[in-house]
């Protein structure tokens, strides 16, 4: 007890040392530690947004923040969907395809994920067609070494609450249709379908709603005129190439986390199963992998923050997040030492968001409080 | 006693590991330093990193106690600075940090030379991991201001331009409303190109920057870019080493910014300031006087009362010294070992295709100008 105290002290010390020192240090050498750099003038571009040199540091750093979210979101849901399924075919009893799940996962998973991002970027995106000679498929997809474009629906002006009024009502239907199938499952042992049926009130009530608002979201489509790329969504060659690379190699350590999730489940459940005379993909399905992502979850968790955490990486090939923005503001003048002490706090709250979320549906997820 | 003087060496590390944690550098910052070893004496300690740092006194008595002067560039900079396969530093860069050498130490190879990234370079010298820094570096108010570094006499006087493919449309930074420009990660060049284009009442599509030069040079040839920009000194540089030969790409007329690359040490050491100042001084003012390393000795036996001063040589009255805290002969040190600055030039930006332009001495119309050494 006293020794712990006498530990704590120790580094509490050090810890009020280091930072009277920093203190002296910066002021001896003229170096600035406050934070009043952030409303100062960015002074630089951020490719693939609307940024203007003019805003401030505390915008060009909320844009970093949105490019990571950006890049993070989109990769986590990519890198689980693909890793689930790779981790489920490496189980697989065909040998072809349990070899090849094996083989993308010792593949990759054992490459710097830099190495990944660089051959992403130089051997794929960067031998994309040259502007001018595009590939396209007229209204669906512009593909060259400067833009990816596929359509993208956009909320007609002045209809977002109406929109957004409708999702609600949609969602809220959907709800309680699902649970109302449940409850007649609980009551009469027939088959729900509860998924099925809350789609499909979900898809039938925006739809009525939709046409009632007499069609509040226009869908525009990458139009393309002398290699200059319009309408539609635009990704820039560097966005994809760090998204593919990341989901490329968080799914291989997502895959080997769901095999052995899979396989944790005892072999009884598999059994019994069969026994009630359920299909094999029905056994994968309703039996096995609700209870294997019980136990994946947390070791999920882990790889959503690297993911996260690794987008930074994308320095090497210009994407502007978080910590490239980071960088370019301190070239362009901002003190160092306060730049990358904000860094730190927002990597900590982008981790702990997902971490928060992640433990939300755990905690729905676990065992016991149903 | 200077401003560095109330440092202490555990005040230093702490920095150091601070900073070198911010800039990612190699080091392991002073987490091995002992307390009970800290002698108090002036001069210099040495601690577990291996970082010398300076206590008492100021950097140039360190440097002379020391015996070498480590020196802050970089080793990728064509004409500027480049890692031999030999492991010899060679360039314009390089060679004025054996100017500075030979004018403290009277020995040009007294150098040390440290590889320093884009964004690293002024955490080294604000911890003290370097005692000058030439390493192509524009001489800007808020780096003077705020980054704890004091500018000296420009070495090269630069300014950004672009560069486009020879077969390409644009002719002007004007023509180029839309395009694309790929540019070197780290600097303030994003911020200059952007100024510029809406200076001209047009805008880039987009501005990409690289840590590495080889990605910027693969995304141009890709097509993923319309220009690239940078340094004319560099621009020429990197044309002179493109794959495909100098003749496919054009460098364009326009100059876009003042940038005059100038080294630089830590603020609050007037010594080792002037010191290194003079070292610079003494190339431009032989070459003015037309001494280079290959006839100094007929000058050796001037009449001229002005060279005699600025060789040092031996008068009745004992030989000229300024106070500069520099070997009375120093001047003779730089132009024998390394040369005056035409001879540095020549050797190595003449051959990448770089012009003198306002690189020339005054009395021809350049901005070359060293005050009179008397």
């Amino acid at each position: 007890m006293f020794f712990q105290a006498a530990v704590l002290a120790a580094v509490a010390a050090f810890g009020l040392w280091l930072a009277g020192n920093l203190r002296a240090n910066s002021e001896a050498t003229n170096i600035p530690l406050s934070y009043d750099y952030l409303g100062q003038p960015a002074r630089f571009p951020i490719a693939g947004s609307s940024f203007r040199i003019e805003q401030n540091v505390r915008s060009a750093i909320i844009v970093g923040v949105g490019n990571t979210a950006r890049v993070a979101v989109v990769g986590i849901v990519a890198a689980t969907l693909i890793g689930t399924l790779i981790g489920i075919a490496r189980l697989s009893t065909n040998w072809l395809v349990s070899k090849a799940a094996k083989t993308y996962v010792e593949l990759v998973r054992n490459v710097p994920l830099l190495v990944i991002i660089i051959f992403s970027y130089k051997a794929l995106f960067l031998q994309l067609p040259r502007p001018q000679e595009a590939t396209r498929i007229e209204g669906l997809l512009v593909l060259s070494v400067r833009d990816i474009a596929v359509p993208w629906s956009r909320v007609a002006e002045g209809k977002a609450p109406a929109v957004l009024g409708v999702l609600v009502v949609a969602g809220l239907a959907a709800w309680l249709v699902a649970r109302w199938r449940r409850s007649v499952f609980d009551r009469t042992g027939q088959p729900a379908r509860a998924g099925v049926a809350s789609t499909a009130a979900f898809v039938v009530i925006t739809a009525a709603g939709f046409v009632a608002l007499g069609g509040p979201v226009d869908v525009t489509s990458p139009q393309f005129d002398e290699g200059v790329v319009s309408g539609g969504i635009r990704m820039s060659p560097e966005y994809a190439a760090l998204l593919f690379a990341l989901v490329l190699y968080t799914s291989s350590h997502i895959a080997e986390i769901v095999r052995g999730s899979i396989q944790a489940i005892p072999k009884g459940q598999t059994e019994a199963a069969t026994a009630l005379a359920l299909a094999p993909g029905q056994r994968m399905r309703l039996v096995v992998l609700p209870q294997a992502m019980r136990i994946a979850l947390p070791a999920l968790t882990n790889q959503y923050l690297n993911l996260t955490k690794n987008s930074s990486l994308a320095v090497a090939i210009s994407y502007f997040e978080l910590t490239n923005i980071t960088k370019l503001s301190i070239a362009n003048r901002s003190p160092a030492v306060p730049s990358y002490g904000l860094l730190l706090v927002l990597y900590l709250a982008l981790s702990l968001t997902i971490a928060g979320i992640t433990n939300l549906v755990n905690r729905r997820l676990a065992v016991g409080d149903r | 006693m200077t401003t560095r003087g109330r440092r202490s060496r555990w005040g230093a590390a702490a920095l150091t590991l601070t900073l070198a944690l911010a800039a990612c550098s190699d080091d392991d910052g002073g987490e091995g330093a002992d307390p009970t070893s800290e002698d108090g004496t002036g001069g210099e300690t040495e601690d577990s990193t291996g970082i010398t740092l300076v206590q008492e006194g100021s950097a140039l008595a360190a440097i002379q106690e020391r015996g070498s002067v480590r020196c802050g560039t970089r080793d990728a900079l064509p004409g500027f600075a480049v890692l031999t396969p030999d492991g010899d530093h060679v360039g314009f860069d390089a060679d004025f940090c054996r100017v500075i050498a030979a004018a403290i130490l009277g020995d040009a190879e007294a150098v040390e030379f440290v590889d320093l990234a884009t964004e690293a370079r002024f955490t080294a010298l604000q911890s003290g991991e370097i005692d000058v820094l030439v390493r192509n570096t524009t001489w800007t108010a808020g780096r003077d201001g705020s980054e704890g570094a004091t500018f000296l006499q420009p070495t090269f006087y630069d300014g950004q331009g672009m560069m486009v493919a020879a077969d390409s449309p644009y002719q002007t930074v004007a023509d180029m409303d839309g395009a694309t420009v790929c540019v070197a990660a780290g600097t303030t060049t994003e911020g200059n190109v952007a100024s510029e284009f809406s200076r001209l009442g047009i805008t880039p599509t987009e501005v990409l920057s690289f840590p590495e030069p080889e990605l910027i040079q693969d995304a141009f040839i890709a097509g993923r870019c319309d220009g690239w920009s940078s340094d004319v000194s560099q621009l020429t540089g990197l044309r002179s080493e493109f794959p495909d030969g100098p003749e496919a790409l054009r460098i364009l007329e326009d100059v876009f910014s003042k940038e005059p690359l100038a080294p630089a040490v830590a603020d609050g050491d007037t010594e080792l300031a002037q010191a290194v100042e003079w070292a610079i001084f003494a190339t431009i003012q032989a070459e003015e006087f037309g001494i280079d390393s290959t006839n100094i000795a007929e000058f050796a036996e001037s009449e001229d009362p002005l060279i005699r001063t600025f060789l040092g040589t031996a008068e009745e009255g004992g030989t000229f010294d300024p106070g500069l805290g520099l070997p009375p002969d120093y001047a003779v040190q730089v132009i024998t070992q390394v040369g005056n600055y035409a001879e540095i030039f020549e050797e190595h930006l003449a051959p990448l295709g770089l012009d003198r332009g306002l690189n020339t001495l005054w009395s021809e119309g350049g901005l070359l100008y060293a005050p009179p050494y008397r």
